[in-house]
């Protein structure tokens, strides 16, 4: 046999192995690891310290695997709560919340043991709720204590030059008593959502642990210390945890980017049934799925919509699609007041066919021109495919105040030429304009909304003109927030679940979107103040109809989708459910279990 | 020679400080807000963009950012890389160990096998085995590594389940971080046979040879093609025609004659090779999510993690001075005619 024919039929046996081992992998496989849960995902976690944590993957790790707070949502609600730390939810009934909505009273769980064994207290309730509100490093978590506590004018524990206010650890120290074995929050004004915000933002650590640790120790003389340290790994519990969850934590080895948790056996209810949670960090869409498939991984991220074919039909894979979540993602902002210097994005910063004038958006006729021409469901449908609801206000589905026949912009060709033709005194339809529409590259969805508005307004007048250009996500977020972008597609979800969390940052004068953009209204504002304050939830919907009806008469912003999850996972996982507040869907690994 | 090595270590320095020089003045071309993003990932944290600014000094002058990072580096700190996260030095540390094992994995085979290849095709220069290396070559080098690499993913992974990604399995992972594992060499097929762990070492091997073998098939097209045509050239020279007339055997001839002689230019694009496999098998490492350096390299340059980035740099640029001196030292040990001084 000479060289060639040898080569052929090795090649021959190699393709046979290939295609009968393909053939064979795929079906009846057995529960691996059946004790182990893996995720991977393509983001990892940045810290373990729950005061420095504001992403979603250090969230869903550590609450509520290795932390606990006071009261947790109930199943699927996030209007109800059950206790958790706490030992009753408070409420006017049972004297928790006193009269005028101000006052909080936990009772505070007894029995409750920290992963090293020493007991849990309401002292340590008390110094976990200052240190995520004093530690306060910049663009941190804070606020969502800061604020509601003492007052939504108190964002930050320092002034604007960036120094310590210096009586703000005697104001929080006040705010929050210990009384025997009670914890009394007394909020400056009251806030109606104020527990929703407790029931994640009220994880309990344990206050020797961290000072035995080099961390503060909860005294107002070292607290300047630990304020607004520069690098996460200075916060003492970075990469060390002792909480009350149902898991340890095992290991975060930083250089395979993996979080290992370990089943806490002295658990003050019944012990987890999973002995091990493993978190792996997996950049590519692609291992994932092979590990997916292979039973590697029980739960993946899916990493956008785009992969989702990729998943559907594996055997032993459930995809779970359409879960209700608490976002507002993307809306189409318009920017009131563009800044001009320099900005070639506005043109000739004229009503000259060439450009727009820095307030082009300020005329209420060019918004809802705008408006009329965005169809939402057809956006929904190519960028998402299908997976999303039409949205018609800030306030998302599911959430009190949300308005199910809110009224928004029917797609018009007609009216939104009418409306071209009544701004600016007729100038804008006889002479036309010109603007730069930018999307983040990468973002398949904001270019899609892009080209839409672009070929929707195009089609409407010759003169009309807008050139769509992709920038990174970086350049994008700074020419956001310097006023620079006409329109701007950006989305929001939930800290918490309270229609406030939605309505101040897309329409307060202060807001994060309606700030740089420029939209303030006096009545907005106001009604914003008032719900947030207002105990009665009928009135309290009442005001955010009312909210969602000028979002609509004024039109700063044209809203798009209100966002939903999809999650992948093993059929063998059970025990999992699904609460609009999870983001990642293994943030209660505490009730699964594998089994076929 | 000793002096020649010794001042090319003094070099050293003055690289490092080129490199980190020429790395904060390209960063000035971004704009503060731009570099901010680092820190600034979420629509939330919009609003704290000018003091995430201010905190970090983004907008100070770029020798005043200079300064710090000097001063950091000073206390023997090379900054906090947020992609890591992890001190700088202890991340070049903590990726460094998993792109050696994995470059001696493919530097071996592609060197052996290349050269042996290249060598043959050259003797037998218009016969099959010269026709197949070409082949060989030109089709394996004309795609993309990622594309070898996706592909051998399915089937090494996705089909057969032999080459998992990753380094090292779970519960392989768990072994070696409990007591009963000493990390001796931080590679771990070696660390894994010093403690006497056969399932570690093939687990490890298992794990290795996917990203192995997309790069070793890739990278070693280029040196059976530099092989061949140095060795064709040097056939032709008098003194193999010498040999042969002479009555050696045909192996002396070609193995100690002629490529001895052949080797100069392999020796150049090895030590190329070998420092840029170490500086970043970036794609391979991605794909098949192995731990190395170079994935966190890229991580660092595309989030503008500055300290990262520098770092990062720093230490490749360290590993090209190297290595260039050790290719001209095993010139001057191939090629008595080279003198170093």
């Amino acid at each position: 046999m000479n060289l060639q024919r040898r080569l052929a039929v090795v090649l021959i046996l190699v393709l046979g192995v290939t295609l009968a081992t393909f053939t064979g992998v795929v079906q009846g496989q057995a529960v691996k690891n059946p004790d182990t849960f893996v995720y991977q995902s393509a983001g990892d976690v940045e810290t373990l310290d729950p005061a420095w944590e504001y992403d979603t993957t250090s969230s869903a790790t550590i609450l509520w695997n290795i932390y606990e707070t006071l009261i947790f949502f109930r199943g699927g609600r996030t209007d109800l709560y059950d206790p958790m730390l706490a030992s009753e939810v408070p409420n006017l009934q049972n004297g928790g919340v006193s009269a005028d909505g101000k006052t909080f009273t936990f009772k505070i769980r007894q029995g409750v043991k920290f992963h090293d064994g020493t007991p849990m207290t309401a002292d340590d309730v008390k110094y976990s709720l200052l240190r995520i509100m004093l530690t306060d490093r910049d663009a941190g978590p804070s606020w969502l204590l800061l604020a509601p506590i003492l007052g939504f004018d108190v964002q930050s524990t320092r002034d604007d030059k960036g120094n310590l206010i210096p009586d703000i650890f005697d104001r929080a120290n006040r705010a929050i008593q210990v009384q025997g074995n009670t914890v009394v929050i007394t909020l400056t004004k009251p806030y109606a959502g104020f527990l929703s915000i407790l029931a994640t933002w009220s994880p309990v650590v344990s206050q020797k642990f961290v000072a035995a640790n080099g961390g503060w120790d909860g005294q107002k003389a070292t607290m300047p210390k630990y304020n607004n340290l520069p690098k996460p790994d200075q916060m003492t519990l970075f990469d060390k945890a002792n909480g009350t969850g149902p898991f340890k934590l095992e290991r975060w080895d930083r250089g395979t980017k993996t979080v290992t948790l370990i089943r806490n056996d002295d658990y003050w209810r019944t012990p987890a049934k999973l002995r091990r949670i493993v978190l792996q960090n997996v950049e590519e869409f692609g291992p994932r799925r092979l590990a997916l498939q292979n039973g590697d991984a029980d739960m993946i991220s899916l990493g956008g919509l785009v992969n989702l074919p990729a998943v559907q039909g594996l055997p032993g894979v459930r995809v779970v699609d359409d879960l209700p979540q608490l976002g507002n993602s993307p809306a189409l902002f318009m920017t009131y007041n563009i800044d001009p210097e320099g900005n070639t994005d506005i043109g000739s910063a004229k009503l000259d066919g060439n450009g727009i004038p820095p307030n082009f958006f300020s005329d209420i006729h060019v918004r809802r021109a705008f408006a009329y021409l965005v169809d939402r469901q057809a956006f929904i449908d190519q960028a998402y495919r299908g997976k999303g609801r039409v949205a018609n206000g800030p306030i998302p589905f599911g959430m009190l105040g949300y308005a199910p026949r809110g009224k928004w912009f029917e797609v018009s060709k007609d009216k939104a030429i009418a409306e071209f033709k009544e701004a600016w005194g007729g100038q804008v339809w006889d002479k036309g304009f010109k603007f730069t529409l930018s999307f983040n590259t990468g973002n398949v969805a904001r270019q899609t909304l892009t080209q839409m508005v672009k070929e929707a307004v195009e089609g409407l007048n010759p003169k009309f003109k807008i050139d769509t250009r992709g920038i990174t996500w970086s350049t994008y977020l700074q020419q956001q927030a310097k006023r620079r972008l006409p329109m701007f597609a950006l989305g929001w979800a939930a800290d918490y679940p309270d229609p406030d969390n939605f309505t101040t940052p897309f329409m307060h004068s202060t807001g994060t979107f309606s700030g740089p953009q420029g939209y303030k209204n006096p009545e907005v504002d106001r009604l914003i103040e008032a719900a947030g304050k207002e105990p009665d939830p009928k009135k309290r919907e009442e005001a955010y109809l009312k909210l969602q009806e000028l979002a609509y008469q004024d039109v700063p912003t044209i809203y798009l989708r209100y966002s939903v999850g999809t999650l992948v996972l093993r059929s063998w996982v059970k025990g999992w459910y699904n609460n609009p507040m999870f983001a990642e869907g293994y943030e209660y690994a505490y009730r699964f279990s594998k089994g076929q | 020679m000793g002096a020649y090595v010794a001042r090319r270590f003094l070099l050293l320095p003055l690289v490092a400080f080129g490199v980190t020089v020429l790395i904060f003045a390209l960063l000035q071309l971004v704009s503060p807000e731009q570099r901010a993003a680092l820190f600034v990932t979420d629509v939330k944290q919009l609003a704290q963009l000018s003091n995430v600014i201010r905190k970090y000094g983004l907008d100070q002058p770029v020798y005043v950012q200079y300064g710090m990072w000097l001063q950091e580096l000073a206390h023997g700190d090379l900054g906090w890389s947020q992609t890591a996260r992890m001190p700088t030095s202890e991340a070049i540390a903590a990726f460094f160990p998993a792109t050696l094992e994995l470059t001696i994995y493919i530097f071996v085979p592609v060197v052996l096998i290349g050269v042996w290849l290249g060598t043959q095709a050259a003797v037998h220069k218009d016969r099959f085995v010269d026709h197949f290396s070409r082949l060989f070559a030109i089709s394996l080098r004309g795609m993309p590594s990622f594309v070898w690499g996706l592909i051998l993913l399915m089937v090494f992974y996705g089909w057969l389940n032999w080459f998992p990604p990753g380094r090292l399995s779970l519960e392989a992972d768990l072994f070696t971080k409990s007591p009963q594992f000493h990390s001796y060499t931080h590679l771990l097929t070696v660390d894994a046979l010093l403690n006497g762990q056969g399932w570690i070492f093939v687990d490890a091997i298992k794990h290795i040879a996917g990203p192995a073998l997309t790069l070793v098939l890739v990278e070693m097209a280029l040196l059976v093609r530099i092989t061949r045509s140095s060795m064709l050239e040097v056939l032709r020279q008098d003194y193999v025609r010498t040999g042969r007339a002479k009555g050696l055997a045909e192996p002396v001839v070609i193995n100690r004659h002629a490529r001895r002689n052949a080797l100069i230019p392999i020796i150049t694009l090895s030590s190329l090779l070998f420092v840029g496999l170490l500086g970043g098998v970036v794609l391979a490492e991605t794909i098949f999510n192995f731990p190395g350096i170079g994935k966190w390299g890229a991580e660092a340059a595309v989030q503008l993690d500055i300290p990262g980035v520098t770092g990062f740099a720093i230490f490749v640029a360290g590993l090209t001075v190297l290595g260039n001196l050790a290719a001209d030292v095993l010139y001057a040990a191939i090629d008595p005619r080279i003198r170093l001084g």
